[in-house]
Parts: C-alpha cells; sequence; structure tokens
C-alpha cells in the first residue's frame, strides 16, 4: 500500500469511527414551570417566531436536522448550543431576575436590530430561520411591551 | 497502518471527551428584589475592612466604572474592554461583610445583571457598537447601586437623548461638563443633567 493509500484510509477510518461518538442532545419533553410561556404574555405569533429562529440555542429543546448527526458537525452545533443557551435560555427565564430579565429583552432587541442574531451560519442552514422586516417588528414591539410590564411589576412591588 | 488508525481513534476519543463536558450553566434562582428607596450611606463602613482580604469599596467599583465611561467618550473600546475586566473582578471580590442581609441581596441582584454587561464589554473590544449596548443596561445598574449604596463623592447622572434612535440613554459622570460617552468624539458634548447624586 502507497502512503497516500494509508493516509486516506486512516482518515476515512477517522471519519467513520468519529460518528460513533454523539454528544447528548439538547432535548427535553418536560416543560419547566420557568419557561418563557409561564412567566410571561407571549401570543402564538411570537412564540412560533421564537421556536423557528431562537430556540434551536436557546432553549432545551433542539429541532435536530440531518447534518446534526454528521461528525464533525454535531460537536460544532453542541458549543453553539451550549454558549446559547449559556447568554439566554428561554427554559429558564423565569429563574432570572426581574432586573436580569428586562436586560435579556433589551439584548434580544439589540441583536434584532444589528443583525447579529440569528447567526448567519444558523441561516445558511435554516432558512426559515431568517426573520423579515415584518417578524422583526412584531418581536420588537412585544419585548417593548414586555419590557414596560416587568419594569412597573418591579416598582410595584 | 495501524499506527495511523489507532492515532486517530485516540484524537477522536479526545476531542469528543473534550466536548461532552456539559456545562449548562444553571442560573441560581434570585427573587425578584426592590432596589431599597433610601439611598444607605454605607461606602464608609464598607471600605473599612475588617479581617477578610477582599477590601473592594462600592468606590473602587465606580471609578472603573468611570474609566469605562471616559473610554467610551473618547471612542477607546480596547481601554473599555480593559475596564470591562477589571469590574468583573471587583463586582466578584467585592466586601460584604459590612452589608446588612437584605443589601447583600440587593448587591447580588443588582450585580448578578452588571457582572454580565461587564464581561461583554471586556470581551467585546473592537466592536465599540455593541459594548455600548451593554454601557446602557450597566448604567442603570450603577445608579443603583450609588443610589442604594452611595458613591462617596459628587456625581451626575446625566442623559443623552439621540442615543439608540432617539429613545435615549443615561450616564453617571463624575464632571459637571458633559463627555458623552455613547455619541463619543462625533458629539461630545450631547446630553444634559438628569440628576445630581449625593
Amino acid at each position: 500500500m502507497t502512503l497516500k493509500r494509508k493516509i486516506l484510509l486512516g482518515l476515512v477510518t477517522g471519519f467513520v469511527a468519529i460518528q460513533f461518538i454523539q454528544p447528548a442532545h439538547n432535548k427535553s419533553d418536560k416543560m419547566l414551570p420557568t419557561d418563557i410561556i409561564n412567566v410571561v404574555t407571549v401570543p402564538n405569533q411570537v412564540l412560533n417566531l421564537l421556536k423557528n429562529s431562537c430556540y434551536d440555542c436557546h432553549s432545551n429543546n433542539t429541532l435536530y436536522s440531518w447534518y446534526s448527526f454528521v461528525q464533525p458537525g454535531a460537536w460544532w452545533m453542541a458549543s453553539h448550543i451550549r454558549k446559547g443557551k449559556g447568554n439566554l435560555n428561554f427554559s429558564d427565564f423565569g429563574t432570572y431576575s426581574n432586573r436580569k430579565q428586562q436586560s435579556k429583552l433589551q439584548a434580544i432587541a439589540n441583536s434584532i436590530n444589528d443583525n447579529t442574531m440569528p447567526l448567519g451560519s444558523y441561516i445558511l442552514l435554516h432558512k426559515n430561520a431568517r426573520l423579515s422586516a415584518e417578524n422583526k417588528e412584531v418581536l420588537l414591539d412585544w419585548v417593548k411591551a414586555t419590557k414596560d410590564n416587568l419594569s412597573q411589576k418591579n416598582e410595584l412591588q | 497502518m495501524k499506527k495511523i488508525i489507532l492515532s486517530i481513534a485516540v484524537l477522536t476519543t479526545l476531542l469528543a471527551a473534550c466536548n461532552n463536558s456539559s456545562s449548562d450553566k444553571k442560573e441560581k434562582n434570585t427573587d425578584t428584589i426592590q432596589p431599597a428607596t433610601m439611598p444607605v450611606d454605607t461606602t464608609k463602613q464598607i471600605a473599612v475592612n475588617t479581617g477578610t482580604k477582599s477590601t473592594v469599596s462600592i468606590t473602587d467599583i465606580l471609578s472603573s466604572y468611570l474609566k469605562m465611561k471616559n473610554a467610551f467618550s473618547k471612542d477607546n473600546d480596547k481601554d473599555a474592554a480593559t475596564a470591562g475586566n477589571e469590574l468583573v473582578k471587583l463586582f466578584t471580590n467585592f466586601n460584604k461583610t459590612a452589608l446588612t442581609a437584605n443589601q447583600a441581596k440587593i448587591y447580588d441582584d443588582i450585580t448578578d445583571d452588571a457582572k454580565e454587561h461587564a464581561e461583554h464589554i471586556g470581551s467585546n473590544g473592537g466592536n465599540i457598537k455593541h459594548q455600548r449596548e451593554h454601557f446602557d443596561m450597566l448604567s442603570k445598574d450603577i445608579y443603583q447601586l450609588v443610589k442604594t449604596f452611595g458613591g462617596g463623592q459628587k456625581l451626575y447622572y446625566d442623559h443623552c437623548p439621540m442615543y439608540n434612535d432617539g429613545k435615549g440613554a443615561n450616564w453617571i459622570s463624575e464632571t459637571k461638563d458633559i463627555a458623552n460617552p455613547y455619541l463619543g468624539k462625533s458629539m461630545p458634548t450631547c446630553g444634559t443633567v438628569k440628576e445630581e447624586l449625593k
């Protein structure tokens, strides 16, 4: 066997081997009492947008597509989910303090306005996650209303 | 041949091991705490340290914040990031021994949020727009901190009406003269004093 073939065979074997090492999936059937829909008012239209464009990396439930089972894609994805949930997890929204909930909502508005979220690489693979100008307006209005509500709640307490 | 396969197998196992350490940050459940309405001046008590190693006071936190504010007014993202990282450390090492249980709770509530903003500012040198978004939120937290614990010096709560597409934003300054941290050199004197603190 020539060196070239050996290397090729090695790479193929390696590729096959890593397919067996799958990261744990971000899936949960449990609806936590801390889920954002149990904490603030989330109209269906907004919820659908959040599920469609944000939940894969910012909740306890990711919708896995075919490429997420192919390594090393799955690791790459798992690291994105870990980072995303660390910054904001809609399933844990109720564990944040009122102050932090308002901050998170402001950060959502900022990233929508700056077009930093959803990530470009994510949109490339999930075409329908792209937010239209109309979608953005719906989300921004909801963010504003929710934030005002929370800040009022804080003053009343 | 075997060696190649073996080494690849070892490598991938290692990679996988590194990736699988799931570290979901479970945030501690913090009840919403209402900031005290009456400002309590504990700066002096806090600054006086009794025994423990930590000597971080509100004054130290404020001085790092003001450093950051001045960096932003000069459009200096690097210095702002340095001050951000400094603030993260100060928030963590703050000496809470002089605080009552209730005050400590308020402190934790404010800084739990403020720390995240400082972290983002610290890690986003090169992206001053994003840093300023967090500075906007951080300034609200620092204002609450000063209102609750006192700043130990004369301060001004300033308002910039133009930032954020006319939604406006506030900041705390040690000088009466306006040096706008949101618009920087493009509009250095835009803004008004909203409130004099202490």
